[in-house]
């Protein structure tokens, strides 16, 4: 298993408020990385200094071998080709159509062809059950079809790892099940994923891993085994029977 | 950080404090006369240009000369045979009574013939001519109440209107201790006021009172009976200071003028023109007047929304700029002409710009002033166009790779155009009402020429009537345009 992405002595600092402590941690390629933890304690801070949506404050992140924090914006946007993201508000864009949502970046950032773009995307739409919808508009959409074709859009630049942000957050819950679907025969087919998510029943059923997060830190990772049945840490047994207590 | 911070404050603020400085300079400047050329730059220019305020019958007013506005009158005739006998053409500039000495000062007109008294206050700024006409000072009211007045002590307690500027105004706050005074810029306004019961006289020359009374039945004219001194009776012309060679060689044809009593005849002349006006009082006769006034409104609008709009583009991406050096003077531009009244920015760049490019024609310099205040609430328009675009589109949009200028071009312009369309569409419809305040630099548009009409017909309300009906029908067309293209992009 090769190293996909290595997070060294992440800090991030908002004003006076440390939102990052100092994270370490590896994600190979294939794994499926969920990152549980409360509200408040850095999760999608950390996902979002993957990419560098936000820039840390300090420590290194490197994809692929090379460390992404000096890097200047361009070159950054040759790195984000590569890591899908999908976020919690779907953030389809509101002035295009479903396929227009799809093809747009392959077209603009990788100049491929209008008919190879449309192709790419139709087989996408059809993976997540959505290739009916390809000339509709975001906003006449339910939030789980929108979500389904935020992957999609994600996909479509061919990643290599996929960054998912709350995904099922902003959902009715019947929805949640459809998105969940997707995500996990995502998995099966190989996809290298770090997902932030409350889903317990996806986190115990998909992950290759499970990292705790709270108050800035990684307080505890392991196997889903070992961090549902076996928790270590105090505060993760605190939390997880909060959680699983509903 | 913090320093640098602290020093980019600092600088905006001299340089901030520099602008003041240098507008204040400005206001000071007092052209340099080495030597008296008055004369000879007149001749050499081969025209003379007279300011004038034409609401003021019989000296001076608008009338239809063979289908064309013209202004005519006793100050026009004198005025051509200043020019005849200095053997140039005349030229005459319309604009407000209060802004015609300003003209003179700034060089936007050689001399003012607009039924002017030379006081000793206006003295000190300008020079005058001998007068040329004497006038008795009467009070206009109305027919119904003659009986109840006998001269200007009977108003103790009442308001009376008087001209903005003029010398009745001056007269009136004197002599007229216990009586109230409403001053207006146009008499034909004050005409108004009188019928409709707001004022109960006003003050004015005899002569303009006798046209008025002559030419609308519910009208009536009493002598004030002010106690008057020397100059101040009389009707001069008035030249920038240090012109002697000039107002020398206009006294000799004045002194013709009296000579030959031409000013009485020149009155007949006018009369028959007052006459000519008041036949067909009707606004369908009156249309080309209208015309001409909404052709430039609509051309100023115009002009100004497409200036507007690629001027506030721009200013709305400095304000959005991280960089200080382009930032900053965005937002001074934007604070400062949103926190100035359009009125005085339109007088600033006609005589303010005007001291540094003379011959600034009104109507460009009025267009510039409408345009670059537009471009400051656009600019606005357009900053929260782009400011309401969810900050989401863009973070989706970089995460697939695309640069901060391609997500900008492809995903948030076209939305933030979407969200601005409509209060664009309000920003034009305002600037077509707004545009109006040109008329006080002399640009004929509409609301000027409805003040045209109403000195032509001594009719106050049905022209005003006419340009509220224009302006509707104008407005309301464009809103309805606009909408219908909000509704096809929203379609799209």
């Amino acid at each position: 298993m090769t190293e996909m992405l290595k997070v060294e002595n992440l800090t991030k600092t908002f004003g006076e408020n440390k939102v990052l402590r100092g994270i370490d941690g590896t994600v190979n390629s294939g794994q499926v990385i969920v990152v549980i933890g409360p509200s408040g304690g850095g999760k999608s801070t950390f996902l979002r200094c993957l990419n560098l949506l936000e820039k840390p404050t300090s420590g290194k992140v490197s994809f692929e071998g090379t460390d992404l924090t000096g890097l200047s914006e361009k070159a950054l946007d040759d790195i984000r080709e590569k890591m899908g993201m999908v976020f919690q508000s779907f953030n389809l864009f509101s002035n295009m159509n479903v396929l227009d949502n799809l093809t747009l970046a392959p077209k603009r950032v990788k100049n491929e062809a209008e008919a190879k773009a449309q192709t790419h995307a139709i087989e996408l739409l059809e993976k997540v059950g959505l290739a009916d919808k390809k000339a509709a508009y975001p906003d006449s959409l339910s939030g789980g079809q929108q979500q389904r074709v935020a992957i999609a859009r994600a996909l479509a630049m061919d990643p290599d790892v996929m960054l998912f942000d709350e995904p099922t957050s902003a959902l009715d819950p019947e929805m949640v099940g459809e998105v969940l679907k997707v995500m996990q025969d995502l998995a099966s087919d190989g996809m290298t994923m770090v997902v932030v998510t409350h889903e317990m029943g996806f986190a115990r059923q998909v992950a290759n891993e499970v990292w705790f997060m709270d108050g800035g830190n990684i307080a505890e990772k392991g196997t889903p085994e070992q961090i549902f049945d076996h928790p270590q840490n105090e505060r993760t047994k605190d939390f997880l029977s909060k959680v699983l207590a509903q | 950080m913090l320093r640098r911070k602290n020093y980019f404050k600092q600088l905006l603020l001299s340089l901030g404090l520099v602008l003041f400085a240098f507008i204040g300079l400005l206001g000071t400047i007092t052209p340099v006369h080495a030597a008296d050329n008055s004369l000879q730059r007149i001749k050499q220019k081969g025209v003379i240009v007279m300011g004038t305020s034409p609401d003021y019958p019989p000296y001076e007013f608008i009338t239809k000369v063979n289908g064309k506005n013209k202004v005519v009158g006793m100050d026009v005739q004198v005025a051509q045979q200043i020019a005849k006998d200095l053997g140039v053409k005349l030229e005459i500039k319309q604009m407000d009574f209060d802004s015609l000495l300003v003209a003179l000062e700034t060089h936007k007109v050689d001399m003012v013939l607009s039924a002017m008294t030379p006081t000793e206050t206006r003295k000190q700024s300008v020079d005058f001519s001998e007068p040329y006409y004497h006038a008795r000072q009467s009070i206009i009211v109305r027919k119904q109440d003659k009986r109840l007045y006998k001269n200007k002590d009977s108003f103790k307690g009442k308001t009376v209107g008087v001209q903005t500027g003029s010398l009745q105004q001056n007269l009136a706050n004197k002599q007229m201790k216990g009586t109230k005074k409403k001053g207006l810029t146009k008499v034909t306004d004050l005409i108004l006021s009188l019928e409709t019961n707001k004022i109960e006289g006003i003050v004015a020359e005899d002569a303009v009172a006798q046209a008025y009374v002559a030419n609308d039945s519910r009208l009536a004219s009493i002598d004030a009976g002010f106690d008057l001194g020397g100059d101040e009776t009389g009707t001069a012309i008035a030249f920038a200071k240090h012109s002697d060679s000039l107002v020398n060689q206009v006294n000799q044809s004045l002194d013709k003028i009296k000579a030959k009593h031409l000013t009485k005849q020149y009155l007949a002349s006018a009369g028959k023109y007052m006459a000519t006006n008041t036949q067909n009082v009707s606004m369908f006769h009156y249309w080309t007047y209208f015309a001409k006034g909404i052709g430039y409104t609509l051309l100023i609008t115009a002009i100004a929304v497409v200036i507007g709009i690629i001027l506030g583009t721009l200013f709305a991406m400095g304000r959005l700029s991280k960089r200080t050096f382009i930032h900053y003077p965005a937002v001074w531009y934007i604070e400062f002409v949103r926190g100035t009244p359009l009125m005085i920015q339109v007088m600033f760049v006609y005589f303010g710009v005007g001291m540094l490019w003379n011959n600034i024609p009104a109507f460009f310099a009025g267009v510039v002033a409408v345009a670059l205040n537009s471009a400051a609430y656009v600019a606005e328009i357009i900053r929260g166009g782009i400011d309401s675009v969810p900050t989401g589109q863009v973070e989706a949009a970089r995460s697939l790779g695309m640069s901060h200028r391609d997500a900008m071009q492809t995903v948030v312009l076209p939305q933030a155009v979407k969200i601005i369309w409509p209060s664009l569409g309000n920003e034009f419809i305002s600037l077509i009402k707004e545009s109006s305040i040109v008329s006080i630099i002399g640009v004929t548009d509409l609301i000027y020429q409805l003040r045209a009409v109403q000195a032509a017909t001594y009719r106050g309300v049905a022209p005003i009537a006419v340009a509220m009906i224009i302006y509707f029908i104008i407005t309301f067309t464009l809103s309805r345009i606009l909408n219908r293209a909000e509704r096809k992009m929203q379609h799209d």
